[in-house]
C-alpha cells in the first residue's frame, strides 16, 4: 500500500475509527438509534479518500459486518474517485482485495468474503479498459494460483468464487452501474468474452477434474465436494454468458430462432429456451477433450455409490452437475464441427445415454418419487429433453435413443407426458407439485418439435411413429382433461378467483395440447368429432331426467380445447387455417361436406344453434356453455367464416392443387357463395340471444361483445353481408329504439354502439352508410335532447332511473364516436354537433354525479379525437368554442371545492375521480393540438381566426389550477400533463411568452416539480420543454427580438420578495440537478440539450455559478481539477456558439465527460 | 345564482320516491345501491356463479354516505336491487347559529335553516374555519332517504 497520500496515518486514529464503525453496525442491528448508526456508516464511504481507513478495519476488525461495510465504502468511494486515483492506486485496491479474500478463505463469514469479492471485480471492471494486459495477467496470475490448487482447499474455492463474481459483474445482465455509459459496459463485456472466458473455464475445469478421483473413492463426505460443486456452477455460469462473437457461424438447419418469417401462426412463448453458442473456438475446450464424459462419469458414479440415500439427489453437488448436463443439451452452433451434424448428434447421443436413467421407466419412477423419491432428478431429466429438442429436429430427435432402445423419443416422450399427466390427475390440484412442472416442461417439449421451421409439408416435420405417438398422447390428454372437468363440476370455491388467476396458464396449457394434436391431424379431428358427438348426445338423452352438470362441464372444457385445435388466437392479426390442417387431408371436392373439420365446425354450429330455443335454454345451455360456445364462435369465426384468404386461391390453385385443396375446400363451405351467410345469420341470432336472454350474465355479454361481435366487424367482407341480414337489422333497431338492452351493462354498451357503427363499413353507397349511422344513434340523440330540454329536468336528472338512461345513451355516444372512420365521419360529426350544447347542459345538471361527469368527457374526447382532423374552419371555430365553455364550466365547478365524509374510502374516491376527469381533460387539449398538425379540411382554420395555440393555452391555464401537486402523483396524469406541456412548449414557446405572470409561475411550478420526479420519462419531458424555452429565447433574442421577454428578468411577487428570472432559476436548477443529486444515466443527453442553450442565455450567471463551486473546493488541486473541467465543457470539441445539430452531439460529449470528472469529489461530504 | 323559481316537493313526499329499482348486473362500482336499508356507494363490485353452471350473482360492497360504514351484500345478477334516490344541492352559507344550526341561502332566494352542523371534529373544524375567514362558501348538500347531510364545500370569491 506504498504510495497512498490518504490524509490518516495515525493508527489511534484508525483504531477510533475502527471502534465507531463497529459500534454503529452494532446500534442498528439492535436498533438502537439506528438513524445516528446510519449517518456514521454512510459517512464512510461518502468521505475522501477513505481507503486506508476501510483497509485497516478489514483487516483488524472482530465485527463482521462492520468489515462487510467497510468493504462496501471502499467500493463507493473508488468508483466515484477513480478519475483522479493513480493507477498504482487503482491495482492497489483490486490487489488488496484480492489478496483479502485468498488470506480469509475460510472464514466463516461468507457474506463478507462475497463482498470483497464483488469489490475487487467492479474495480477491476472499472479500470478494464485502462489496464494493458500484462496488469491484467498479473492480477489474475493470483486467482489462477489459488484455482490450481497450490494454496489448499479453500483458496481454491475462493478463487472460483471470485470468478464467479467477475463474471456476473461483467455481464450485463448483473452489471453494477457506475455512472458510466452503456457503451463501457459493451466493450468490458466483449473484451472478457474474446479473451479471457474460456481461459477461466479451463482452469474450472481443471480444478474440477483434480478432485474428482478423490470425491468418487471415498465413502463419506470429503471438503473436495465443496470445490468441485463451486466449479460446477461456474462452469454453468459461463455457458449462461451470452455469447455473440460467433453468431454469423451460426448454422441455419438447426438454429429455431431463425429470423425468418414463419410459415403459420403456431409460434408460442416458450421458457427455459436458452441456447448456448460459444462458437468454433470452444470446440477444443468442449468437445474434444471428452469434458461431458467426464460429467457424466462423474455424476453415475456418484449416483449409484449413493444410490441407497435418497437424500444425495438434492445435494449441492447433484444438483449443479444435472444443471449442467442440461445446458449442455442446448449446446449447439459453430462449436461443432461442420459435417453435417454427426458430431452434434454423438454429442446428444453421449448426454442422452445419461439422461435416460433419470426418466426412465416413467411409471417406476413416479412410483420412486411418491414413496419419498426427490422429484429433481426427474424434472432436470425433462428439462434435459426439452434442451434437446431445442436444438435438433424431429427426426433427430426421434432416432436418438433409437440408438439404444427398440423405441424412438417421440414415442418415449408420449408416455414420460402420458405418465406425468396421470400422476397430475390424481394429485391435489390445489398445490404445483413436480408432476405440474413437469408437464408444462414437456409441454414445450412438444412446441419446440412441433413448430415448423421454413416447411409446410408436414410430412417432413415427425417420421410415421412420432405421428403415432403424438395421436396416442393426444387422445390420452383429452380424456384426462374431460374426466377433471367431470369431477370438478360441482366445485365452486374460490371459482371466480381460480379462474381468473389461471385464465392465461390455462390457454397457454391449451395451446400446447393443439400443437400436439395438430402433428396427427387427421386421426386426432376425428376423435374430437367422436368425443363431442357422445356428450351432445348423452345431453339429449338426459335431458329433464339427471343432473347435466357434469356433461356440462365436459362440454365446455371440449369446446375449449377444440378451438385451440382448429383455430389460432392471432393476437391482433387475422389468424389463417392451421398449416396442418390445410395440407393434411385430402379432399375430393364433391365431398367437401365430408372433410372431418367440416363436420366438426357444422356439429358444433348445429349444436350451438339449439340454444335459440327456450327450452334448450332453460335444460342445457347454461351461462357458463354459453361462454365457452361464444368464445369457440369468436375464434372459430376469425378464421373459418368467409374468410379474406380464399380471395388469392385461384393463383395458389393453379401450382399447388394437392397441398391446398384441404384449406380451399375448407374457405369454400364457410365462404361468401355457400354456407357463410347461413352461418353468420346463425351466429348473430346466438350473439343476440346471449344479449337478451341471459340477464345479469355480464361475464357472456362482455365475450359477446368484445370477442364475437367485435372480432365480425373487423372485416369489411362480412360487414356487407352482416347489414343485409335480418337479424343484424333487428339488432340495431333494438339498440336503437327499444329498451330490452338497456340492461347490458354500461361498457358494454359502449361496444355494441361501436360494433353496430362500425358494420356501416360494409354498406357500399356513401350516403347510404351515413343514414344508416344515423338510424341508429338518432334515436339515442333525441333522447339526450329531449330529456336535456324538459322544464323538470332540474328535479327528475338525480332519480336513479333517469341516471342510468342517461349513463347508457352517453355510453352508446362514446361507442359511436370512438368508431369513426371517413365514410360515416359526417353522421357521427352530425351527431356530436347535435347534442353539444345539451352535453352542457348535463354538465351543469350533474356536476355532483362524477360518474356522469366522467361520462360526458369521455364522450368529448372521443368524438373530438375522431373528428378533428376532418372537420372544416367553420366546424372547428363551433368545436373549439365548444370546448372552451365545457372547461370553463368544468373549472368553475370545482374551483375551490372540498369533499367532506366521513369515510376516508369515499374521499379517496373523489380525488380518484377528480383525476380522471383531468386526465379526459388533457387528452380533449391533446387531441385539438393535433389539428395543426393533421388536417384533411379543405381550406385554412385561419378562415376562421381560429388559433389553435392559443385555445390550448387557454385550456391549460383553466385546467392546470386544478392539478395540484397531489394530483401530479398519479402517474398517468402526471405523464400526460407533461406530455402535453412539453408539446407545446416545444411547438409553441411563443404563446407561452404571452402569458400573463400568474399562469406563467403555475406552469413553471409544474415544470420545477417534474425535474425531480422520480419517472425519468417526466423529468425527460420536462428537459425538452426547458431546451425548447432556452433555444427560442437565445435565437429571438439573437434576431433583435424579446424573446421570453419580461419572464426572464426578475420581478417583485405578491409577497414583495425578489424572484430570479426563469432561465436564471432553471439554469442553476440544472447544475445543481445534474452535479448533486441523483438521476437515470439515460436523462444526461438530453440534460445536455436543456443545459446548452441555458448557458448561452446566461452566460454571466453560468461564469458566477461556475467561480462559486471553485472557490467551494477544499484544495487548490481540486479548485484547479473543477476549474479546468469547466472550461473544458465548453471549449472542448471545438464547441461554438450555434444551436446546431452537431453542437448540440458535442456539448452531450462534453458534459458526459465532464461528470465523469467531477462528480466523484463534489459529492463527497 | 339563478332567478329561476322552483317548487320544492314537501318533506311528505320525499319518502314516496327515495328508491327505485334496478337490475343488480347494471348497478357498477360508483354507483349507489341501498344495503340493509341504507344508502350506500358501491367500491366494489364482483360476480360469482351459483355453482360453475349456475347464473351470476353480484357481490356489493358499500360505503353508507352517512355514516362511513361499511356494508355488503349478494344479489342474483338478473334480480332487482333497490337503488336510492341522492340528491345534491348547493346552498350559499349565510350563517351557523348558535344552536348548532345553518342558516343556508336556496337557490330561490330563501332560507333554508333546518340542516345541523357535523357532530364529525374534522368535519366541523372546515366548516367553520371556512366561515370564520370571512370566504363566500357554497355548500353543498346531499340528500337520500329521508337524511342529509354536507358533503363538500366551495370557495367561491376571494377573501375579504
Amino acid at each position: 500500500m506504498q504510495g497512498f497520500t490518504a490524509p490518516t496515518t495515525d493508527f489511534t486514529e484508525l483504531q477510533s475509527t475502527m471502534r465507531a464503525i463497529e459500534h454503529a453496525c452494532t446500534s442498528i442491528q439492535m436498533h438502537i438509534n439506528p438513524g445516528a448508526s446510519e449517518a456514521v456508516i454512510l459517512s464512510l464511504g461518502q468521505s475522501s479518500q477513505p481507503y486506508k481507513t476501510c483497509q485497516f478495519i478489514l483487516e483488524n476488525s472482530q465485527v463482521a459486518t462492520a468489515r462487510f461495510q467497510a468493504a462496501a465504502a471502499i467500493r463507493e468511494a473508488a468508483i466515484r474517485e477513480w478519475g483522479f486515483l493513480s493507477a498504482d492506486d487503482k491495482r492497489g485496491l483490486i490487489s488488496f482485495c484480492l489478496c483479502y479474500v485468498m488470506q480469509h478463505a475460510s472464514s466463516p463469514d461468507g457474506y463478507v468474503q462475497a463482498k470483497v469479492s464483488s469489490v475487487a471485480t467492479q474495480l477491476m471492471k472499472r479500470g478494464w479498459l485502462e489496464f494493458v494486459p500484462a496488469e491484467k495477467e498479473a492480477l489474475f496470475y493470483q486467482v489462477n494460483q489459488a484455482i490450481v490448487g497450490i494454496h489448499g482447499l479453500d483458496v481454491q474455492f475462493a478463487g472460483i468464487k471470485f470468478l464467479d463474481s467477475l463474471v456476473s459483474e461483467f455481464s450485463p445482465s448483473t452489471s453494477s452501474a457506475m455512472g458510466l455509459p452503456r457503451e463501457f459496459h459493451e466493450q468490458c463485456r466483449r473484451s472478457l468474452e474474446q479473451d479471457y472466458l474460456k481461459t477461466f473455464y479451463r482452469w474450472t475445469q481443471e480444478a474440477a477434474s483434480s478432485v474428482t478421483n478423490r470425491i468418487i473413492e471415498s465413502d463419506s463426505a470429503v471438503p473436495e465436494v465443496k470445490v468441485c460443486t463451486a466449479a460446477l456452477d461456474h462452469m454453468l455460469q459461463i455457458l449462461n454468458w451470452d455469447f455473440r462473437s460467433n453468431t454469423s457461424e451460426t448454422k441455419i438447419n438447426v438454429n429455431v430462432f431463425s429470423a425468418g418469417v414463419r410459415q403459420d401462426g403456431d409460434s408460442l412463448k416458450r421458457s427455459e429456451c436458452h441456447l448456448v453458442q460459444p462458437g468454433s473456438d470452444w470446440h477444443d475446450v468442449l468437445i474434444l477433450s471428452s469434458h461431458v464424459g467426464w460429467l457424466l462419469s462423474l455424476y453415475a458414479a456418484l449416483r449409484l455409490k449413493f444410490s441407497c440415500e435418497g437424500y444425495w439427489l438434492d445435494c449441492p453437488i447433484a444438483v449443479s452437475a444435472r444443471k449442467l448436463v442440461v445446458q449442455f443439451c442446448s449446446l449447439t452452433g459453430a462449436v461443432f464441427l461442420s459435417d453435417d451434424g454427426k458430431m452434434h448428434e454423438q454429442h446428444l447421443l453421449q448426454l442422452l445415454s445419461g439422461i435416460i436413467e433419470w426418466v426412465d421407466p416413467p411409471d417406476a419412477v413416479s412410483k420412486a418419487i411418491e414413496n419419498g423419491k426427490s422429484d429433481s432428478e426427474m424434472l432436470d431429466g425433462c428439462r434435459a429433453l426439452l434442451a434437446i429438442a431445442n436444438v435438433t429436429t424431429p427426426y433427430v430427435f426421434e432416432g436418438l435413443l433409437k440408438s439404444m432402445r427398440p423405441i424412438g423419443t417421440l414415442t418415449f416422450l408420449s408416455m414420460l407426458m402420458s405418465e406425468v399427466i396421470k400422476v397430475l390427475m390424481t394429485s391435489n390440484t390445489e398445490e404445483e407439485t413436480w408432476s405440474w412442472e413437469a408437464r408444462d416442461v414437456l409441454l414445450d417439449t412438444w412446441t419446440a418439435i412441433l413448430t415448423p421451421i421454413n416447411t409446410i409439408n408436414v410430412n417432413a416435420l415427425l417420421p410415421s411413429e412420432g405421428i403415432k405417438a403424438a395421436a396416442n398422447l393426444f387422445g390420452f390428454i383429452v380424456e384426462c382433461e374431460l374426466r377433471l372437468a367431470s369431477a370438478t363440476a360441482f366445485n365452486d370455491e374460490g371459482d371466480s378467483d381460480y379462474l381468473h388467476a389461471s385464465v392465461s396458464a390455462m390457454d397457454e396449457r391449451l395451446s400446447c395440447y393443439a400443437l400436439i394434436a395438430r402433428a396427427s391431424i387427421d386421426v386426432t379431428i376425428p376423435l374430437l368429432i367422436r368425443v363431442f358427438s357422445e356428450r351432445v348426445g348423452h345431453l339429449n338423452q338426459g335431458r329433464g331426467i339427471i343432473d347435466l352438470t357434469e356433461t356440462l362441464e365436459e362440454l365446455y372444457s371440449l369446446l375449449l380445447i377444440i378451438g385451440h385445435v382448429i383455430a389460432d388466437e392471432g393476437e391482433g392479426e387475422l389468424p389463417l387455417v392451421p398449416n396442418t390442417i390445410q395440407t393434411q387431408f385430402v379432399v375430393n371436392a364433391v365431398e367437401a361436406d365430408k372433410h372431418p373439420v367440416i363436420l366438426l365446425s357444422s356439429s358444433i354450429i348445429k349444436f350451438a344453434e339449439q340454444c335459440l330455443s327456450p327450452e334448450m335454454r332453460a335444460s342445457v345451455f347454461s351461462p357458463r356453455l354459453m361462454e365457452s360456445i361464444i368464445w369457440f364462435l369468436a375464434r372459430w369465426s376469425r378464421t373459418y367464416l368467409m374468410s379474406s384468404d380464399g380471395i388469392g386461391e385461384k393463383i395458389l390453385d393453379s401450382g399447388h392443387h394437392h397441398e391446398h385443396s384441404s384449406k380451399k375446400a375448407l374457405l369454400c363451405f364457410f365462404g361468401e357463395h355457400n354456407q357463410g351467410k347461413l352461418v353468420l345469420d346463425i351466429i348473430v341470432r346466438i350473439s343476440f340471444i346471449a344479449l337478451t336472454s341471459y340477464p345479469g350474465e355480464k361475464d357472456l355479454q362482455g365475450l359477446t361483445c368484445y370477442q364475437l361481435l367485435h372480432s365480425l366487424v373487423q372485416q369489411k367482407h362480412i360487414c356487407v353481408h352482416l347489414v343485409t341480414l335480418n337479424s343484424w337489422r333487428e339488432l340495431a333497431t333494438v339498440f336503437s329504439t327499444e329498451k330490452t338492452l338497456l340492461l347490458l351493462d354500461t361498457a358494454h354498451q359502449r361496444s355494441l354502439a361501436q360494433t353496430l357503427v362500425r358494420s356501416a363499413s360494409g354498406i357500399r353507397n356513401s350516403e347510404a352508410s351515413s343514414q344508416y349511422v344515423r338510424n341508429l344513434m338518432g334515436p339515442i340523440a333525441t333522447y339526450i335532447v329531449e330529456i336535456s330540454s324538459k322544464s323538470n329536468f332540474k328535479s327528475i336528472a338525480q332519480q336513479p332511473d333517469i341516471l342510468l338512461s342517461v349513463s347508457c345513451m352517453l355510453e352508446r355516444l362514446r361507442g359511436a364516436a370512438s368508431a369513426s372512420e371517413p365514410r360515416t365521419q359526417k353522421a357521427i360529426y352530425d351527431l356530436g354537433f347535435s347534442v353539444m350544447n345539451h352535453i352542457l347542459v348535463f354538465l351543469e345538471v350533474y356536476k355532483h354525479e362524477s360518474a356522469v361527469v366522467y361520462l360526458l368527457l369521455k364522450f368529448v374526447v372521443d368524438w373530438i379525437d375522431g373528428q378533428i382532423t376532418y372537420l372544416e374552419a367553420q366546424e372547428t371555430a363551433a368545436v373549439v368554442n365548444f370546448c372552451m365553455r365545457l372547461l370553463q364550466l368544468y373549472s368553475s365547478h370545482n374551483i375551490g371545492k372540498i369533499s367532506l365524509s366521513l369515510s376516508s374510502s369515499l374521499l379517496s374516491e373523489a380525488k380518484t375521480d377528480k383525476y380522471r376527469d383531468l386526465r379526459a381533460l388533457l387528452q380533449l387539449l391533446s387531441s385539438l393540438c393535433s389539428k395543426d398538425m393533421i388536417d384533411f379540411s379543405s381550406d385554412s382554420i385561419e378562415a376562421q381566426g381560429t388559433n389553435i395555440s392559443q385555445v390550448v393555452y387557454f385550456g391549460l391555464h383553466m385546467v392546470t389550477p386544478l392539478i395540484s401537486m397531489d394530483l401530479l402523483k398519479y402517474p398517468k396524469l402526471c405523464h400526460d400533463y407533461f406530455s402535453l406541456l412539453s408539446h407545446m412548449l416545444e411547438v409553441y414557446p411563443e404563446t407561452f411568452a404571452q402569458l400573463n405572470s400568474e399562469a406563467f409561475a403555475h406552469i413553471l411550478g409544474t415544470l420545477d416539480f417534474g425535474l425531480h420526479h422520480q419517472d425519468a420519462d417526466v423529468v425527460s419531458k420536462c428537459l425538452r420543454a426547458l431546451q425548447a424555452l432556452a433555444s427560442y429565447h437565445y435565437k429571438e433574442t439573437g434576431s433583435g427580438n424579446i424573446g421570453l421577454g419580461a419572464h426572464t428578468v426578475g420581478h417583485k411577487d405578491s409577497s414583495g420578495n425578489v424572484q430570479e428570472g426563469l432561465l436564471n432559476r432553471f439554469l442553476r436548477s440544472l447544475l445543481q440537478l445534474l452535479l448533486f443529486e441523483d438521476y437515470s444515466s439515460d436523462l444526461i443527453s438530453v440534460a445536455a440539450d436543456a443545459l446548452l442553450p441555458l448557458i448561452l442565455c446566461e452566460q454571466g450567471l453560468y461564469q458566477r455559478l461556475g467561480n462559486e463551486l471553485i472557490e467551494r473546493q477544499p484544495n487548490a488541486t481540486l479548485k484547479s481539477r473543477l476549474a479546468n473541467a469547466l472550461h473544458t465543457l465548453t471549449s472542448a470539441n471545438q464547441l461554438s456558439s450555434s444551436l446546431d445539430r452537431i453542437n448540440y452531439q458535442r456539448f452531450r460529449k462534453n458534459l458526459n465527460s465532464f461528470l465523469v470528472q467531477v462528480r466523484g469529489f463534489l459529492r463527497t461530504m | 345564482m339563478s332567478d329561476e323559481e322552483h317548487h320544492f316537493e314537501s318533506k311528505a313526499d320525499a319518502g314516496a320516491s327515495k328508491t327505485y329499482p334496478q337490475q343488480a348486473g347494471t348497478i357498477r362500482k360508483n354507483g349507489y345501491i341501498v344495503i340493509k336499508g341504507r344508502p350506500c356507494k358501491v367500491v366494489e363490485v364482483s360476480t360469482s356463479k351459483t355453482g360453475k353452471h349456475g347464473h351470476a350473482k353480484c357481490h356489493f360492497v358499500g360505503i353508507d354516505i352517512f355514516t362511513a360504514k361499511k356494508l355488503e351484500d349478494i344479489v342474483p345478477s338478473s334480480h332487482n336491487c333497490d337503488v336510492p334516490h341522492v340528491n345534491r344541492t348547493d346552498y350559499q352559507l349565510i350563517d351557523i347559529a348558535e344552536d348548532g344550526f345553518l342558516s343556508l341561502l336556496t337557490e330561490n332566494g330563501n332560507t333554508k335553516d333546518d340542516l345541523k352542523l357535523p357532530t364529525d371534529e374534522s368535519l366541523l373544524t372546515q366548516i367553520k374555519d371556512g366561515f370564520a375567514e370571512g370566504k363566500d362558501l357554497v355548500v353543498s348538500v346531499m340528500s337520500a332517504m329521508g337524511e342529509e347531510q354536507i358533503c363538500a364545500l366551495k370557495d367561491i370569491g376571494p377573501k375579504n
